[in-house]
């Protein structure tokens, strides 16, 4: 796949992208969570 | 790297002067302690995720570990994996929150100070304060290395002097400014970071003919494996190393795992969770930090390892060749010769940035971890009064430590430097500060005894079995006449390995042999 033939290689290329996507995805679905205005000690 | 042009000058000029006014905001706005040491709690997601990437992210990061690439291979690009999917997911999801919020509850404003607190124990801070002001200066120093071998060579002045004056240029603005002026920084010096990673990748690519074509060109080199590489398990740059071999667990056991994991027992990394407001700001910050980091070391692995089909193309021999053996040119050769010659001066600025960003946070810990956790609350037992003042004086020793550090020690010892420390932080700290934030039943004693086993394992495996660390430092030959105590694939099994699980084991034996702390004082950390 994409020229590298070790799926332990393109196993973690494609991981590398993928963690990265669900990042995005997962920040943007949270955009609104969370928010709180608690004292700040 | 010789390149020293008009041009390059006046984008130094421009540089600097935008650091020195973003500094300068810092020393504004930092009015009181909290400000000085976690930036107010209220920094915007946006440069909470470029500050903390590019302080993650040092020139080591992108030399040493691009051009690791280049000789091992992709193999490296779990090591990417890893710092997206923990350094980045786990540490802000999981760990960035609750150290918010109990940051926030207990008023702590170190991540020693955090463990203390929650432990009731003024040695924890006192001695994990002690920890960093006493190691953090020799990984301070190898990124002082970089970043003056880069500023010699730029703008031709002599090694030490290039020392000398970024270590007076970041200093300057993180004394006067705190973490804010640290973080503003970063995020400028990320940003940048940003722009000419994502350059290198799509020029790489282009130059080759293509994703696919570029990676096929590659596997087909497989052949041209040195004897010496091929001897300790090498099967290509597109292939995993054999199973097993001692590459395959310097591979696995160094890098993947040691530098994978260490990352979440980061102090200067650890303390920004408690720079932000709330939860959102970690939400978003997650949006920033995933794509960050895959542009900073996934492209640096694909592009340490695609060099080898650049040079072959080109000079007809492989990377390690085309560098004269020394991994940590291969980056910076194949930039030179495979560039544009703008694209060059950009990327020395992300070089230096790279450097800056990460020395800024590693003086601030390190002045933190002295002048506030091991001199205020454990000699001073938490007196008031020259707080601020004690700990810049803490970031100037530390500071200087480092320099001395980055004349005195040894070319193969000081390489080595990330590693361990990063595998120090995660044996001494990882146990303790997992249980601080998840496990309400650790006790006192279990931290403290977590914190002695995993430091001592591993510094022990570091000077006598390690044989990366352990043969160049000579105490085990010195005291008993080998150079490692133990032999075999021991040698090559990384200390994190060994001292991390210890640690773990006695935080929980020792836990569930002593008393637990206080019910009142355990509410208010976990309500």
């Amino acid at each position: 796949m994409l020229g590298i033939d070790d799926p332990q290689i393109w196993i973690a290329y494609v991981l590398c992208f993928l963690s990265a996507i669900a990042c995005i995805i997962y920040g943007a679905l949270k955009w609104n969570d969370g928010a709180e205005d608690e004292e700040v000690v | 790297m010789a390149l020293s042009t008009p041009v390059l000058g006046v984008v130094m000029l421009i540089y600097l002067m935008v650091i020195f006014y973003l500094g300068w905001i810092g020393y504004k706005k930092t009015e009181r302690s909290d400000d000085y040491m976690v930036a107010g709690r209220k920094i915007n997601p946006y440069i909470l995720a470029l500050s903390y990437g590019a302080t993650f992210i040092s020139t080591s990061a992108i030399i040493g570990f691009g051009g690791a690439a280049g000789a091992l291979g992709m193999g490296l690009l779990w090591l990417a994996v890893m710092n997206i999917i923990v350094g980045i997911f786990i540490a802000f999801v999981v760990f960035g929150s609750r150290t918010r919020r109990m940051g926030a509850k207990l008023g702590a404003v170190t991540f020693p100070e955090l463990l203390g607190r929650r432990f009731q124990s003024r040695f924890i801070q006192g001695f994990s304060g002690a920890l960093i002001g006493i190691f953090m200066p020799l990984y301070a120093g190898i990124v002082l290395i970089g970043g003056a071998r880069f500023v010699e060579t730029a703008l031709s002045i002599d090694y030490d002097v290039a020392v000398l004056l970024l270590t007076v240029i970041v200093a300057a603005y993180v004394i006067t400014g705190g973490l804010i002026a640290v973080m503003y920084t970063d995020a400028l010096q990320g940003a940048l970071m940003f722009v000419g990673m994502a350059f290198l990748l799509a020029f790489t690519y282009a130059k080759l003919g293509g994703v696919k074509a570029a990676h096929s060109a590659l596997t087909a080199m497989d052949t041209l494996v040195p004897e010496s590489l091929a001897g300790g398990g090498h099967l290509g740059w597109t292939s995993m190393p054999a199973f097993g071999s001692p590459i395959w667990w310097t591979l696995i056991s160094t890098l993947v795992l040691g530098v994978g994991i260490g990352v979440l027992a980061q102090p200067q990394l650890a303390v920004r969770y408690m720079t932000v407001k709330d939860d959102r700001a970690l939400n978003r910050a997650v949006l920033v930090g995933g794509p960050f980091i895959l542009m900073m070391t996934g492209v640096a692995f694909t592009v340490g390892a695609l060099s080898n089909v650049y040079f072959f193309n080109k000079l007809g021999v492989i990377s390690v060749v085309a560098a004269k053996g020394n991994t940590d040119l291969i980056m910076p050769q194949y930039i030179n010769s495979a560039m544009p010659e703008l694209f060059v001066i950009l990327f020395m600025l992300v070089l230096l940035a790279a450097a800056m960003s990460t020395l800024s946070s590693q003086f601030h810990t390190m002045g933190t971890a002295i002048g506030h956790d091991f001199y205020r609350q454990y000699i001073k037992k938490g007196e008031l009064g020259q707080t601020i003042n004690i700990t810049r004086a803490g970031i100037a020793c530390t500071i200087l430590a480092s320099v001395i550090f980055a004349y005195v020690l040894p070319i193969s010892i000081i390489a080595r430097a990330t590693a361990i420390f990063f595998g120090l932080c995660a044996a001494a700290f990882l146990p303790m500060y997992t249980g601080t934030l998840f496990w309400k039943r650790m006790t006192r004693e279990g931290a403290i005894a977590s914190m002695l086993v995993g430091t001592f394992t591993s510094l022990f495996w570091i000077t006598f079995v390690h044989a990366k660390e352990a043969t160049p430092l000579g105490i085990s030959q010195a005291l008993f006449g080998k150079a490692t105590l133990l032999t075999g694939t021991w040698n090559v099994i990384d200390p994190i390995l060994v001292a991390t699980p210890l640690a773990f084991v006695a935080a929980i034996v020792v836990s569930l042999v002593t008393k637990p702390g206080p019910k009142e004082h355990l509410d208010k950390c976990y309500k």
